[in-house]
């Protein structure tokens, strides 16, 4: 789940093509049967996955925005489902910054996303992830997303410590932000 | 802090110094402003980032030279550690110069561990290794660009360095033990530290990252001895500073207007100068929320070393809409040319533009373009070094309107790419060729402007970038030399990637390494390979040399750092296939 160079909205012919796609990808088998509720574990795992392959763009609290990783798209305010998740990160969004991350998303003869196989698409039309995920990866990354992301309002103090514990200062900007001026830590020891 | 044995001790190395006995490289000694001052002239020892205070990164010992390097092999390795995540980062990665002295060399890994490894007998052991406990997401969550950590200083008998979540960590040089730390940058407002930091008269000079996480950039001057700050020069100036005035918006763009630091500069003490470069400005590609040239933002500072006082600037893109950083190093050098004897200072811009100025003045002296391709401007104006299309009528620069990313044109292809024409890499300059040798990204990329509402966009730890920057087009890479007297380029090897690691100059050669792996030797004159290793590992840092033992090594630190991995490696997909790793190579003859 990384960048998305173009900052506009997707045009109506690619958005579109996800509506035609998400339906494609019952018939076509990417989706799956709705599986049982994820365990705490899944989604610790979930977690950990969507840290290592989503949170450069989509940032920590899923809200995306602008940066080096583009302007991904925010997950807290995201309306797709679990099925429509798991096709876009295992197909990624072409003509945009979200690579795919299904090693044969665009191989073969089955054109299992968009319906595009090797030969509809153009050089760069399609970005490949740098790491690849199983089926199964993907779907433990949907839960996660919309178990602790989706629908949430604006990240606070217990979304940061719910994402990266209690071990790192990394959400103390929640309980005392930070005003202008000078840096005011004190010498340590 | 400093014994009477070490004063002692100090003395007789600077003695040593006088008597000429520097060359052979042994010096039981502190490490004194004479011994930094004469830097260059301990062959066999490497005590400051940049070899010397004029950043030459040049050394004079040459076993290894055009006739012998056939013959370089490694003679031992190192691993070492700080390969782990934190932040948005899967892994850190080794961007350091090592420092030598006396046959011992001191390296970091990326989150800012210190390792002293002895090479006495022709291997390396670790004597020990110093963690600093780095706060790893803290720092790695707004780390725009990588965990990355450049290497330490040496003064007295300690052991100077950085860490990612800011602070500044003296340490024994003999037992590895932390004697003080000091939180010098402060990651909840976005800053992060990434330098080497520079020792001149026994202060710790420190650079900041995190101009696209809207800070107001710094350089700081700590004292070693009483651990107290001594200055602070912020790069974009307070309301009714000279330069303030270059910030012509009415929401107050100067607070988050970025200008970091993050590049060790160079120091002049013949004019006790410290010369320093500054990033980009804040947000990078929405310059329309910044009308204005944005002083200091990308360009070369020169500061009093005492007081922090600026004394001159040069900027090379003011208004910058590209993320054309300047924070590179300043190489200062006295060359004899058409134009007579001068003192320069020599700048590769990440616009793609090698800059030499009047180091005592910065007035302009040559521009030279040293990438195939630049779209963004026509050229240099030859009188006053700006961009042809300058024109300080107006607040919102367009250099060349269609390849200038603005809110009209929001998709734009740049040439350099947003990475520069040059990045951090260090260059390396001899002396003796008068040749500057430059570690270029031959490069376009794609900017995607979003504008910046004022009092909206801004977050604290939030990217602030007013866009971004994405790589449909392949990109590679040269080292190009240029006659430092003329600005005349003088050659280019061309290289199948980008320039990701620099270079270090010796009398007849240059070395360098690349992302996939390889580690090259050129003909200081040509630019002919005459040398190459695969390190299997991707190289992000500058090679050194060291003498011990009598026998002159190469020392190069080897796993894929900086933030290319993760921003940029749809313009070499080829790279996608190095992993991650974590070692010190050490070549020998």
């Amino acid at each position: 789940m990384r960048r998305d160079g173009n900052t506009r909205g997707p045009s109506l012919l690619v958005r579109g093509l996800f509506v035609l796609a998400a339906l494609l990808a019952v018939t076509a088998g990417i989706a799956r049967a709705q599986p049982p509720a994820p365990s705490p574990a899944d989604l610790e795992l979930g977690k950990k996955l969507y840290r290592t392959n989503c949170a450069g763009c989509h940032k920590w609290h899923g809200n995306g925005g602008g940066g080096y990783g583009g302007d991904a798209l925010s997950l807290r305010h995201t309306t797709l489902d679990r099925e429509q998740i798991i096709t876009t990160i295992g197909c990624g969004r072409p003509s945009t910054g979200m690579p795919y991350h299904l090693r044969d998303a665009y191989e073969g003869d089955e054109k299992k996303c968009y319906g595009l196989g090797p030969s509809d698409l153009s050089p760069g039309m399609v970005l490949a992830a740098n790491a690849f995920l199983r089926p199964s990866e993907i779907g433990i990354i949907a839960d996660y997303v919309l178990a602790r992301v989706k629908g949430r309002g604006e990240p606070g103090y217990d979304d940061c410590l719910e994402f990266f514990g209690t071990g790192s200062r990394v959400c103390n900007i929640f309980k005392s932000p930070v005003e202008g001026g000078p840096a005011a830590a004190p010498p340590g020891k | 802090m400093i014994s009477f044995r070490n004063r002692l001790l100090g003395g007789c190395a600077a003695a040593l110094i006088a008597l000429g006995f520097a060359a052979g490289g042994a010096y039981a000694a502190d490490v004194t402003q004479e011994r930094l001052l004469n830097a260059d002239q301990e062959a066999g020892n490497w005590i400051l980032h940049h070899k010397d205070f004029s950043a030459h990164r040049y050394a004079t010992l040459d076993q290894i030279n055009a006739s012998t390097v056939k013959n370089l092999k490694v003679a031992w390795t190192v691993q070492l550690g700080g390969i782990e995540g934190g932040g948005i980062w899967s892994h850190g990665g080794l961007e350091g110069t090592p420092l030598a002295e006396d046959g011992f060399l001191y390296v970091t890994d990326g989150w800012g561990s210190v390792y002293k490894i002895d090479t006495h007998g022709g291997e390396g052991k670790l004597v020990w290794k110093m963690d600093p406990k780095t706060d790893h997401d803290w720092a790695g969550a707004i780390a725009c660009c990588g965990v990355d950590n450049r290497g330490v200083a040496l003064w007295g008998d300690m052991v100077i360095s950085h860490t990612l979540d800011g602070r500044l960590v003296a340490t024994d040089k003999e037992s590895g033990k932390v004697l003080w730390q000091r939180q010098i940058a402060n990651p909840d407002k976005g800053e992060v530290v990434t330098g080497a930091p520079l020792v001149v008269k026994g202060m710790a000079i420190t650079g900041v990252a995190g101009a696209e996480y809207g800070i107001r950039g710094w350089i700081a001057a700590t004292d070693l001895k009483t651990h107290a700050e001594v200055w602070r020069t912020y790069t974009i100036p307070a309301k009714g500073e000279p330069g303030s005035e270059t910030w012509k918006d009415d929401h107050n763009a100067a607070a988050n207007g970025g200008g970091s630091t993050w590049v060790t500069g160079s120091y002049d003490p013949s004019t006790n100068t410290i010369v320093w470069g500054v990033g980009n400005p804040g947000p990078d590609w929405d310059s329309a929320y910044r009308p204005g040239d944005n002083l200091y933002t990308d360009s070369s500072l020169a500061v009093d070393a005492d007081t922090g006082r600026i004394k001159w600037h040069f900027q090379h893109t003011p208004n910058d809409p590209y993320d054309y950083d300047s924070v590179a190093e300043n190489v200062l050098a006295d060359v004899n040319g058409p134009h007579g004897a001068m003192k320069i200072a020599l700048e590769a811009d990440r616009n793609g533009i090698g800059y030499a100025v009047d180091r005592n003045t910065g007035k302009f002296i040559w521009a030279t373009p040293f990438v195939k391709k630049l779209t963004w401007t026509k050229g240099v104006n030859p009188e006053t070094g700006k961009p042809m299309e300058y024109d300080a009528s107006k607040g919102q620069q367009i250099y060349n309107p269609e390849a200038t990313p603005t809110r009209t044109n929001k998709v734009t292809i740049i040439c350099p790419g947003n990475m520069g024409g040059k990045n951090w890499p260090p260059t390396a300059y001899n002396p003796k060729l008068q040749t500057w040798y430059i570690p270029v990204i031959e490069s376009c990329n794609k900017v995607t402007v979003e504008e910046t509402v004022p009092g909206k966009s801004y977050k604290s730890r939030e990217f602030f970038t007013g866009g971004g920057p994405s790589n449909p087009i392949k990109i590679t890479g040269s080292v190009t030399a240029i006659d430092a007297a003329t600005g005349k380029i003088t050659g280019k090897l061309e290289t199948p990637f980008p320039m990701l690691g620099g270079l270090l100059a010796t009398p007849d050669l240059v070395f360098a390494g690349q992302p996939d792996g390889h580690v090259m030797a050129l003909d200081a004159k040509t630019l002919a390979k005459l040398w190459d290793f695969n390190t299997g590992g991707g190289v992000s840092a500058p090679p050194m040399t060291f003498s011990v033992d009598g026998k002159q090594y190469i020392a190069l630190l080897v796993g894929q750092g900086g933030a290319w991995d993760k921003w940029f490696i749809d313009g070499t997909p080829e790279l996608k296939k190095i992993a991650p790793s974590s070692t010190l190579y050490v070549f020998g003859l």
